[in-house]
């Protein structure tokens, strides 16, 4: 700062005080509340979160009309505020180690903003104080798509994190994140996305019906089995916002025409083991079906499933949700009905014994509902431009 | 006989799309899964998918208009998702300057509403820019999901571009479906 610029600082400074003295002289501080009197010299320090609450939500906000530079919010459930935020390269994937202390960053990035060398990297932060603390180059790429979850995700135990590419060649990038390390990209021509069936294998949906199961080595060696296609991919494919729980060791698929595929994960395979409809005859007749952007999620502790739906014809699959049904896993009952004021794209369930459901609407904001009361906690305005992903621990 | 013409024009779509995007000797193998489940069509009660897919398709048709490629209901955007790159300097088959089209593409089939007929529209990304964040569209007719790439619109088509950022989508005819 030049000499003139402090002097006129200075001068701002003396003003200050100046303008306070008279007021403070009148009416002192005396008799004021406690919380009213200021602190004259504060210290000025940053936020830590300390270990993660299940009641955290993080959202992914791709930011549609930037999309070079793309976010990720932290939300607490309870207080339905933002508690803080990560910045995210090109189209990123996320995913949270399973207690929430590290935060796994997919993502793109050219050396000139949209110019320049490109390079894809997964970035290591801290979830406690959202820090970036190191990174590990994927020299194959990663796939470029309108996020999606199952474009990456840990293997069980949180060792491996598996990062879907397409170029267009299709491939999965393996990362050990506790050695920070490159493991390999193993090569499943045709298939795509990441569903984690162990702690070195997983599964992926094939353009014919069928789920292809890999398992992998430490040194990287792979194995691929094929399946039978257990779904018709031309008539009624299922969704990619597939859920899986590693505690239960269970996995579904929604069709766009409402089918519930179950599959049991059983030695590091995807067993596909019943199917159900979501849809009443009376369902159909009012046109309701299964749609918005990541539309499913799976309560562990009580086996209960979450879809939005919506009414339209075909093809308002991407259509927001105006309800969320809720169906028991075991029964295939209809449990409730939750009226969404917000019609939503995107939900999640708090993996807790009082857990909160999660909805993300195309205007940006988010609703929190507790599941115990079906009392809305609160509606979060704002919430960046496009978010359209939401990540709870212990999924 | 008039809905069997229909249901041909259906078939063939989805015949040349498989085309695009396989290799001979598998779309050998897809083509006799198709026929196998033509076959049985006609034992089936309701023609649910090609009743439901052409009542889709001519709905979009029956709104859509042929002049003004700025908006959602331009007749080639049956099926498309972005910023159109008409409202960014460029045109339904022209990229804005200083971007590029990317020389791959998923394909989908529009029904001009002036002629009655279906036509196979290249959706190309125009890449090399940041989002143009002008007129967003989202059209789905036959999208699928990205475990069959070339039907579906949430993936970056700037592959073999030079540079994969996407700024636009451009829908170009590439033929008569």
């Amino acid at each position: 700062m030049s000499p003139h610029r402090l002097a006129a600082t200075a001068a701002g400074v003396a003003l200050l005080l100046h303008a306070a003295a008279p007021f403070a002289q009148e009416r002192g501080t005396e008799g004021l509340p406690k919380e009213a009197v200021l602190e004259v010299e504060e210290e000025h320090t940053t936020a830590v979160l300390g270990p993660a609450s299940p009641h955290w939500v993080y959202v992914l906000d791709p930011v549609f009309p930037h999309l070079i530079a793309s976010k990720v919010y932290v939300v607490d459930g309870d207080s339905v505020r933002i508690i803080g935020m990560i910045n995210t390269g090109y189209v990123p994937n996320i995913a949270l180690s399973p207690d929430g202390s590290r935060i796994y960053v997919a993502e793109t990035y050219y050396s000139r903003g949209t110019r320049g060398e490109r390079t894809d990297v997964v970035t290591y932060f801290d979830g406690s104080t959202l820090e970036a603390t190191g990174e590990t180059v994927l020299p194959r790429g990663r796939f470029l798509v309108v996020p999606k979850k199952p474009d990456a995700a840990l293997t069980f135990g949180g060792r491996y994190l598996l990062s879907f590419n397409m170029d267009p060649a299709t491939t999965v990038s393996v990362v050990d994140v506790v050695e920070q390390k490159y493991v390999t990209d193993i090569e499943v021509p045709g298939c795509s996305l990441v569903f984690p069936t162990g702690e070195r294998s997983f599964s992926m949906l094939c353009p014919d019906g069928s789920f292809v199961d890999v398992a992998f080595e430490p040194d990287g060696t792979a194995t691929i089995r094929d399946q039978e296609p257990f779904f018709d991919s031309e008539d009624d494919p299922v969704f990619e916002h597939g859920v899986v729980s590693e505690k239960d060791g269970r996995a579904f698929f929604v069709s766009y025409e409402g089918m519930v595929y179950e599959a049991k994960i059983e030695d590091g395979r995807m067993r596909v083991a019943a199917s159900w409809s979501l849809l009443s005859d009376a369902d159909r007749a009012e046109s309701w079906r299964p749609g918005g952007w990541q539309l499913m999620a799976y309560h562990a502790p009580s086996d209960r499933l979450f879809v939005l739906m919506h009414r339209g014809g075909r093809w308002t699959h991407k259509h927001a949700g105006e309800e969320v049904w809720v169906f028991d896993a075991n029964t295939h009952e209809r449990l409730q009905r939750i009226p969404l004021e917000h019609h939503s794209i995107t939900i999640s369930v708090s993996q807790d014994e009082n857990p909160l459901l999660f909805a993300l609407s195309e205007e940006a904001s988010l609703t929190v509902i507790d599941l115990g009361s079906g009392e809305v906690k609160g509606v979060l305005e704002g919430l960046g431009d496009s978010p359209f992903l939401t990540y709870v621990v212990g999924e | 006989m008039k809905r069997q013409g229909r249901f041909d024009r259906l078939v063939e779509n989805a015949a040349r799309r498989i085309a695009q995007k396989t290799s001979r000797r598998s779309l050998l193998a897809r083509l006799g899964t198709l026929l196998a489940g033509l076959a049985l069509v006609p034992v089936l009660p309701v023609d649910r998918r090609g009743a439901i897919s052409r009542a889709r398709a001519e709905e979009f048709a029956k709104m859509a208009q042929t002049t003004d490629p700025t908006q959602c209901n331009y007749w080639r955007y049956c099926a498309i998702d972005g910023y159109m790159c008409s409202c960014c300097g460029g045109g339904p088959s022209t990229c804005p300057p200083g971007t590029h089209p990317s020389p791959s593409s998923w394909v989908g089939t529009c029904i001009n509403p002036d002629d009655g007929q279906a036509y196979l529209i290249a959706y190309r990304d125009c890449c090399g820019k940041d989002s143009c964040g002008q007129c967003a569209c989202l059209s789905l007719e036959g999208e699928m999901p990205v475990y069959r790439p070339q039907l579906n619109n949430d993936i970056v088509w700037c592959f073999g571009a030079p540079n994969m950022v996407y700024h636009c989508s451009s829908a170009a005819i590439v033929g008569r479906a």
